[in-house]
């Protein structure tokens, strides 16, 4: 298990690059990956009694870990001296970038490299089609966006760097001149999901997404906004009937009709900052003797990432075509989303290939990390809600959106779709109409971020279920309750969730909490000077993105002592923890090796893949996996809430694997029950207890004297496996010892004993129907809070006095790290509800003025911190991990709205509600 | 250019000629290559940076180092993360920390414990009424910044670590 064994060379693609993950150790020298495999072999591991983290005492002594923490003189091989690039970005985008005047730096100050589009213009650089965009603004054009990068300042040493940084802060050496007004793009996407139930519940739907397909309106006439209604000679035939069924929810909704409440509002959310607290941070080095290029990354997107710059310098010309990328992925200091598929990489990457021979570092401070890093979308929801006013039961539900992506297209159209299908929130709506736009405009990028969509609209929707029982005088926990999707009920796509629907014991849970059962009597106590209120919201979100990627790679040694290898990264979450403790479940021991971030220790499976899983037919999906090496995707990004659902999956089927084929059989020998025994088909009864194997009638056996029983009679004692998922796990059967073994797995190695590992070939194998790509979403989780709210009239300063969320997460690897995702959740959700804002465009964060001084995020003082209570939900039986990191976050923000309401009667339709808009509103 | 000599972690480093406008972030990043101490915002705001000032009469103070100049700390004895743990044995607060599961990315970790320790240390000479413990901690680690956790774990760490030697801490 030493990391030594990790050397190979992973695959080569079609630039022509080879891409890997070899460490490059030196007896004196500290290889990477011992910085980064936690919490190391034989190091004290407050995993194992369940108190700490796998990465807890790195983190407790200043480690280096983070990518911003590495230098040249950290990596084995390396040369020892770090250069510095300063990656320069235009404050200005409605103006013609004219140049730069570097004249203030001067002598020692002066770059040894300077960077521009006009240097790369030559060189035959590839910027994959997802970063589409100038990398550099060329002089005579308007910046696409503000923030884009004009050019990188290369400097040989950190203090010609870092009085160049100083020098430079003001951005008025970057030049513009004649007035040219913003950059027009089209869209990123624009799409319309409309959804009309059947007459009855359990009738089939008239119309769906999943009927149907997800449709656009395409480019319908040049004006900013797509047109929506349906011109039948001027779009598709599936638009025109998506968009016939939408305009009679539309109509119906514009109906004057005394039985139905109709509310017709507008909710509006701004940009923020992912805030990660460790800015970007790269280093890169080119070594012209190897032509290999080497890096040292921190991003959520390692196997994207390493193929995209792969992509990038591909067709190159030499030298700036390198023979081989080396990438190391470290741990990050947050990323929320922000670090998903990142254009930074890619300076990281020219800066090394521009200075070539010499290690560069590209770090942002804060200013240039509010200036370019990923931001979330600004969300205009426009939304129309009918309920009769009878039954309470909303009857018709119509929105149309629009979202600000800033520059570059990154994840707009995703996000902007995800959005969508969150429109509708918790509820059973039977006739839905919702289009969405996502636009270009000058602002910052946004892209991923904790939320993604969901956020916004969902915080939309739950303000508008409370104004309408408000308006109809009914409880709004009760309305909730009638109007609530059930386990069986279809989303706005038309699909069912294939995961437990447990709104209503969420709900039944807020109702009973003292919060909402006091509402009344501590408003009535409230001091003389302050307003009381308490609000509830109830949020659902989707975990995984219907192409989501799980390997694993788990070794047992002879001694006992387990490894674990994985593709998701861990950015703080907990990842490598809840790896550790979902492969015990099978293994009985908590791994003291977890490795993350990995995008090559998979290679015994030689996987091959071709196609977009997203946009696959199923023909076509049914003739590629044919090949018992192809799978629709390799591996995908930690994201959407996917850690403990999707990440864990395949260490854990690795683990079956070796208990199954390894330590079950030791087992038996050491208990002397012949293959021919009842007994020797009974593993499931097994069950581990302190690091025994326990069997009824039989004496426990230690997972040390198994795993060298194992070892010693050449059973499984390693496997690696892959799975893919859409909405649904692929899953095959492979010929193992005999037995036809099926697992929700495609790919699978095994090695016996201290063998090679060797790739099996499935026997058969079934991957989720591409039709699941018209699933809206399929695995998702509930979570609710109730706040209550003092708000000093003559201030506007609100406290939070007490709040409570409940959750449900399924089966809870580690119950800590859940609670600490529903805490950091709830603090992020005050912060958006009450202090985040960036302003879109000039003045904003593209002009690089901005930090954490001007922009707010909650502190302690501002939570509740001794009266957050936060409840779990037991699992149900034999229920998996869900994904909860993103839910948590989502009903504290129209939680926070709606008791403000209660309090003040004021409903606030954009966010911030900030301590000015309080008190204005109060005075 | 000033000739500065520092003691960090009880190790004297220097004399060395360094920048006047260096910041002690940078000198301990770039030219000690202490990483432990982070880089947050370089404006003093979220204090990921936090190091620990001994004083000459006896006390301690944090103090951010992304915006001061190394040459402010000359002749001065500091503490970083890297120090806390003595013989590879973590302190109780790191001990603590890591049994809360006080964080998570672990990027903001090395300030709170500094502004921790630098509590417990205070509170050991000047023992505080129980019923002041949870608003006196949340005054001394108000200026940090996390991301992650809520602020909860860290809360929960430290009052634990202070009742569990009340004896010490509380009066």
């Amino acid at each position: 298990m030493q990391p030594s064994r990790r050397q190979f060379v992973k695959w080569a693609t079609a630039t022509g690059i080879t891409l890997s993950l070899s460490p490059m150790a030196t007896a004196a020298s500290v290889p990477f990956d011992a910085h980064e495999i936690l919490p190391g072999e034989g190091a004290f591991n407050p995993a194992v009694a369940g108190a700490g983290r796998i990465d807890g005492v790195a983190k407790v002594t200043g480690a280096k870990l983070y990518a911003s923490d590495f230098r040249a003189s950290d990596m084995p091989g390396w040369p020892a001296t770090t250069s510095h690039a300063l990656l320069v970005r235009a404050p200005d985008a409605t103006h013609v970038y004219i140049g730069m005047d570097l004249a203030r730096l001067s002598g020692s100050l002066k770059p040894s490299m300077v960077v521009t589009a006009a240097e790369i213009d030559s060189i035959g650089l590839t910027v994959p089609a997802f970063y589409a965009g100038d990398l550099f603004c060329p002089v005579g054009k308007t910046p696409l966006y503000l923030g884009q990068p004009v050019a990188l300042l290369i400097f040989e040493t950190f203090d010609a760097y870092d009085r160049a940084r100083l020098a430079l802060r003001d951005n008025t050496f970057v030049k513009f001149g004649e007035e040219t007004g913003p950059v027009s793009m089209p869209p990123f996407a624009a799409f319309r999901f409309t959804r009309v139930a059947g007459p009855a519940p359990d009738a089939p739907d008239v119309y769906s997404p999943i009927m149907a397909g997800w449709v656009s309106p395409g480019k319908i006439q040049n004006t900013e906004l797509p047109v929506w209604a349906p011109f039948a000679k001027e779009t598709t035939k599936p638009y025109g009937e998506a968009a016939r069924h939408g305009e009679a929810i539309r109509a119906e909704l514009s109906a004057d009709n005394p039985n139905m409440l109709v509310l017709d509002r507008q909710f509006d959310t701004q940009s923020i900052d992912p805030m990660f607290l460790e800015p970007e941070a790269g280093l890169g080095w080119y070594d012209t003797n190897s032509r290999q290029l080497e890096l040292v990354l921190g991003v959520q997107s390692p196997y994207d990432t390493t193929e995209s710059i792969a992509e990038l310098l591909g067709k190159a010309k030499a030298p700036f075509k390198p023979a081989g990328i080396h990438s190391n992925y470290a741990h990050m200091g947050g990323g929320f989303g922000g670090r998903d598929h990142t254009p930074f990489v890619l300076y990281i990457a020219l800066a090394a290939m521009f200075f070539p021979g010499r290690p560069v570092r590209l770090a942002h401070d804060r200013y240039q990390q509010f200036q370019g890093g990923i931001k979330r979308h600004a969300i205009k929801m426009h939304s129309r809600i009918g309920v009769d006013r009878k039954t309470g039961k909303i009857l018709a539900f119509a929105a149309d959106h629009v979202l600000d992506g800033g520059g570059l297209a990154n994840f707009s159209a995703s996000v902007a779709t995800v959005a969508a299908n969150a429109a509708l929130g918790i509820y059973d709506v039977p006739r839905a109409d919702v289009t969405t736009v996502a636009l270009h405009s000058r602002g910052v990028t946004a892209g991923s971020m904790r939320g993604y969509g969901t956020l916004q609209t969902m915080s939309a929707i739950e303000v508008l279920v409370d104004e309408a029982a408000v308006a109809l005088k009914l409880d709004p926990i009760d309305f909730r309750r009638r109007n609530a999707l059930k386990q069986d009920g279809r989303t706005l796509a038309g699909n069912r969730y294939i995961v437990s629907v447990r709104t209503p014991e969420i709900l039944d849970k807020l109702e009973r909490h003292t919060i909402w059962q006091t509402r009344a009597d501590q408003k009535s106590r409230a001091k003389p000077g302050f307003l009381v209120g308490t609000g509830v919201a109830c949020a659902t979100k989707d975990y995984g993105t219907g192409a989501d990627c799980s390997n694993g790679r788990v070794e047992l040694g002879p001694d006992g002592r387990i490894a674990i290898w994985n593709d998701h990264t861990e950015m703080g979450t907990g990842v490598s923890t809840a790896l550790a403790n979902r492969v015990a479940l099978h293994l009985g021991g908590i791994s003291d090796q977890v490795a993350v971030a990995q995008v090559g220790a998979f290679d015994a499976l030689g996987m091959i893949t071709s196609g977009d899983s997203y946009a696959m037919d199923q023909k076509t999906q049914d003739s590629l996996e044919k090949n018992p090496r192809w799978v629709p995707a390799i591996s995908s990004a930690t994201s959407a809430s996917i850690g403990a659902h999707v990440g864990t999956h395949a260490p854990a089927e690795a683990a079956k694997v070796i208990f199954q084929f390894g330590l079950w059989p030791a087992a038996l020998l050491l208990w002397k029950i012949a293959p021919t025994d009842p007994r020797a088909k009974e593993f499931a009864k097994a069950q581990w207890k302190n690091g025994e194997l326990t069997m009824a009638g039989l004496a426990p056996l230690p997972l040390k004297m198994l795993a060298a029983t194992a070892h010693a009679r050449g059973l499984v004692t390693g496997a690696v496996a892959h799975s893919f998922s859409r909405w649904e796990w692929s899953r095959a059967r492979f010929l193992l010892s005999g037995v036809q073994y099926r697992a929700e797995i495609d790919a699978l190695a095994v090695r016996r004993g201290n063998g090679p590992f060797q790739r099996l070939d499935r026997v058969s194998v079934k991957f989720p129907p591409t039709d699941n790509n018209r699933i809206g979403t399929s695995y998702t989780s509930m979570c609710g809070t109730a706040v209550r709210v003092e708000i000093e009239k003559a201030t506007g300063i609100l406290k939070i006095a007490k709040a409570y969320s409940v959750l449900e997460c399924g089966q809870a690897l580690v119950p800590d790290l859940v609670l600490g995702q529903a805490q950091g959740g709830f603090a992020m959700g005050v912060g958006y509800a009450l202090l985040e804002s960036l302003p879109p465009f000039e003045g904003g964060p593209g002009n690089g003025q901005w930090n954490l001084d001007r922009y707010l995020i909650a502190r302690g003082s501002d939570l509740p911190l001794h009266d957050l209570e936060i409840e779990m939900l037991p699992p149900l039986p034999d229920e998996k991990p869900k994904g909860i990191a993103e839910v948590v976050m989502i009903p504290v923000v129209p939680a926070l709205l709606n008791a403000i309401h209660d309090a003040t009667g004021r409903r606030f339709q954009s966010l911030p509600v900030t301590q000015s808009l309080l008190k204005g509103a109060l005075a | 250019m000033t000739t500065v000599a520092i003691t960090i972690n009880g190790q004297k480093h220097g004399p060395s000629e360094i920048r006047d406008d260096l910041t002690m972030n940078d000198y301990l990043r770039e030219n000690l290559g202490m990483t432990g101490t982070k880089f947050g915002c370089g404006a003093a705001q979220c204090l990921s940076c936090a190091i620990i000032v001994d004083d000459p009469d006896g006390t301690s103070h944090t103090s951010p180092t992304c915006i001061v100049p190394a040459v402010h700390f000359n002749g001065q004895s500091i503490r970083t993360v890297e120090g806390h743990a003595k013989d590879g044995q973590l302190s109780v607060l790191q001990k603590a920390f890591i049994a809360h599961f006080a964080f998570q990315c672990g990027y903001c970790t090395a300030g709170f414990l500094n502004e921790a320790q630098v509590l417990l240390e205070r509170l050991a000479k000047t023992p505080l009424p129980r019923a002041n413990l949870e608003t006196t901690i949340t005054e001394a680690l108000d200026g940090h910044l996390c991301r992650c956790t809520g602020y909860v774990k860290y809360h929960e760490a430290v009052r634990d670590v202070i009742l569990a030697d009340a004896a010490r801490y509380l009066v």
